[in-house]
């Protein structure tokens, strides 16, 4: 964290109307031209990401919602992916976003050169399903027990998230530790810098009170992950426990496609590869007597661990939207920990940390080698 | 006239023990039907082959996991089965398949196609917490008299193509009043009352009684006026059909499960659909902001343009959506209006092309200049 600077912002207005006073500021003087942030749409029951070239619009801007129904990652990568445009945009998201940005940046699915990532730190998402059953209620609930830091009626991998104020974009928005009417402005990159500069915003201020502040918070969500965790293992471990917690899986790859690290655009699992004859399938049925169909439900799954654990950022928006209520984030976030482990590695977490499938080592993983050989 | 053949047990029952039959003296070579899977009582499409295995087919069962179209387009897209495979499917199902085979993506040869009078599904959700389970007599009470289930799934509640076309064999379950111990199967084809000889149980010529279907059909259609009503007064132009989908995550579940849509790649995840930065640039010239990633409603109005003609009306959308956008009710409702003009309806008739490839000289010029 040697290279935070930081500034205390005073925000007598309330810290999400200075945050877009400032946005709107910013796009006044052309230190960016648009940005992108979430907005509540017409029928007022969820929140989109909209990009904002008019900055009137900022005012119903709302840069910490109560839910996610589209990761960040996915809104800044549909608009860069094809490389980076004219227009110099500053994206506002959560934490978990933002490092889902960084890691499909190494994946050529976001180009960030005239992108400014900014992140605040997050309470927590509610689950979409439980706000849908009454948005305008679960709105005001949810602020309520942001304020209180209660996580309980949040998603149930944000309950045991100890990266909720991970910075890996160019600005972050502290709000920990801050004084009553102030938060922290923490620039990360070069870039964030000079915006804050160009903004007159002066980075000298002393940032140990929030340092402080996220450290014991995340050491606190990091034991209740664990344990949570350890919970999990006990619960789906091995093969049968598996099987069995996919066993209502309809095959709708909807975790898949929600995914913010799941880029490809044709996934293997629904490629010709895994449509076989017929006589493939009965002759499977006849060595055991039946097969599900489609059978392969929870290799889906595994495939999708290998394929992507490594990058999983634990957003949660896997499980919010699956159907069946198949605690798949939760499972993924415990897989993910394991293999990011193996390789020191913490998705998203920086831009110059390469991702370890694309890298080689000669010595590594000695632990999954046969002892005899 | 086609035969019918009784067996003196409830269908499903029936139905498994004739399964049996085929398979014990080898006249199939597997069945592809509902099954239990665990010992929680979760319930799956299942290829069998064992007798035993046979035993906990649940092939009547009121949940509709996955579209059973698209599983059996899955099973014979590669070719069909050197050996005759039975399938048990409801309804709708059936029309979806009929419909991915005039699109060259399945097959009818060597299947025997099982499929009864239907009278409905629960969403698929209320499978998890045994809800299903537990109101299976009130469901089978229900079928008995030709109620609508108020707990079914709404496409279902307002379904008036409740008897399948295309099965070798069709089961009287809606309005059958013997029900509990009776399992008349209608013989539809050459097929099924070869493969019948020997079965015991009683041949004759009676059919399923089609005033009693009538009826039904007419309280359906009731159901039906009412539902569309209520879903044209939300749907209300664009304004209305953005407070709709608004809060669509574009996660295009509801593409994926559909039995129509067999795309491999869609349309709307192709590069066709990427939006290049200068096409928001150019966006944001005449608009203050645009949504991101965009295209939402966009989707959902060209699925409809592409399967409306074709759309069964199942209900697979409603349940796998997790932000609960009525789907399947927009999708009926458009869906039965485009089929309307074309005299269509889908999955009926195999041999009846899909409007979308005919051509006639003459069609639509009302709407000419």
């Amino acid at each position: 964290m040697s290279n935070l600077k930081g500034a205390i912002v005073s925000a007598k207005s309330g810290t999400e109307k200075t945050i877009i006073d400032i946005l709107r500021k910013a796009m006044d003087k052309g230190v960016f031209d648009a940005v992108m942030v979430p907005m509540k749409v017409p029928a007022g029951d969820a929140f989109a990401y909209v990009l904002v070239k008019d900055k009137n619009l900022l005012t119903d801007a709302s840069v910490l919602p109560p839910t996610m129904f589209v990761q960040g990652a996915k809104a800044v990568s549909s608009i860069t992916r094809l490389g980076k445009g004219k227009m110099k945009i500053a994206a506002v998201m959560r934490p978990c976003e933002a490092r889902a940005t960084i890691e499909i940046a190494k994946l050529g699915q976001v180009d960030l050169e005239n992108m400014i990532i900014i992140s605040i730190d997050c309470p927590g998402v509610l689950p979409s399903s439980d706000f849908l059953k009454n948005p305008e209620k679960k709105i005001k609930q949810f602020y309520e027990a942001a304020n209180k830091m209660d996580d309980t009626i949040m998603r149930p991998v944000c309950q045991i998230c100890d990266k909720s104020s991970m910075i890996s974009g160019d600005i972050h928005i502290g709000t920990l530790g801050a004084k009553k009417d102030t938060f922290f402005m923490i620039s990360n990159t070069k870039k964030g810098e000079k915006i804050a500069e160009s903004l007159g915003i002066n980075l000298k201020d002393n940032l140990d009170n929030w340092q402080n502040k996220v450290k014991t918070i995340s050491e606190e969500k990091h034991k209740k992950r664990k344990k949570a965790h350890k919970e999990l293992k006990a619960k789906i471990g091995g093969i049968n426990n598996l099987v069995e917690t996919f066993s209502h899986c309809i095959n709708c790859h909807n975790c898949m496609r929600v995914c913010p690290v799941c880029i490809c655009r044709l996934c293997y699992f629904d490629s010709d590869k895994v449509k076989h004859p017929s006589d493939d399938y009965l002759d499977r049925a006849k060595s055991k007597g039946s097969i599900r169909f489609l059978p392969d439900t929870t290799l889906f799954h595994i495939g999708r661990m290998m394929h992507m654990s490594v990058s999983c950022v634990s957003c949660g928006a896997c499980e919010d939207a699956c159907s069946m209520s198949i605690p798949v984030a939760q499972i993924f976030s415990m897989i993910s920990d394991e293999t990011q482990g193996l390789f020191n590695y913490v998705s998203g977490r920086s831009l110059e940390e390469p991702i370890p499938i694309v890298t080689y080592k000669e010595e590594e993983l000695h632990q999954v080698e046969d002892e005899n050989e | 006239m086609s035969k019918t053949l009784k067996i003196n047990k409830n269908p499903e029952q029936g139905v498994i023990d004739f399964l049996s039959f085929l398979l014990e003296n080898k006249k199939i070579k597997g069945v592809f039907s509902l099954k239990k899977i665990d010992k929680e009582g979760s319930v799956a499409y299942s290829l069998i082959t064992s007798q035993k295995d046979l035993e906990d087919a649940v092939p009547f069962y009121p949940l509709m996991p996955v579209n059973a179209g698209k599983l059996l387009s899955r099973f014979t897209l590669n070719g069909p089965p050197a050996d005759l495979v039975a399938a048990v499917v409801k309804p709708c199902e059936l029309r979806g398949f009929v419909e991915l085979i005039k699109r060259e993506q399945g097959s009818l040869d060597n299947l025997l196609i099982i499929s009864s009078t239907c009278n409905g599904v629960y969403p698929t959700k209320l499978g998890l917490d045994k809800t299903v389970e537990k109101n299976l007599s009130k469901y089978w009470t229900a079928a008995k008299k030709g109620e609508i289930l108020e707990e079914v799934r709404p496409v279902c509640k307002s379904c008036e193509e409740f008897v399948p076309y295309n099965a070798d064999i069709t089961v009287d379950i809606v309005g059958n009043n013997d029900l509990d111990k009776q399992c008349l199967m209608c013989l539809n084809s050459k097929k099924a009352e070869e493969l019948s000889k020997g079965m015991k149980g009683d041949f004759s010529d009676k059919q399923i009684d089609s005033k009693k279907i009538d009826k039904i059909r007419e309280k359906r259609g009731a159901e039906k006026k009412k539902l569309f009503n209520e879903i044209e007064k939300k749907m209300n132009g664009i304004e209305g059909l953005i407070d709709i989908f608004g809060k669509c995550i574009s996660c295009h579940g509801c593409s994926k499960v559909c039995p129509i849509c067999y795309c491999v790649l869609c349309e709307f995840e192709s590069s066709d659909s990427d939006y290049k930065p200068s096409n928001y640039e150019a966006e944001l010239k005449i608009k203050p902001g645009v949504r991101v990633p965009q295209g939402t409603l966009y989707y959902h109005l060209g699925r409809l343009s592409h399967i409306g003609i074709s759309c069964v009306a199942c209900g697979a959308c409603d349940d796998v959506c997790p932000v609960d956008i009525p789907v399947s009710m927009i999708f009926k409702k458009v869906g039965e209006s485009v089929q309307k003009m074309f005299d269509y309806i889908p999955g009926k008739n195999l041999e009846e092309k899909i409007p979308l490839i005919t051509f006639e000289k003459e069609e639509f010029s009302e709407y000419e200049d």
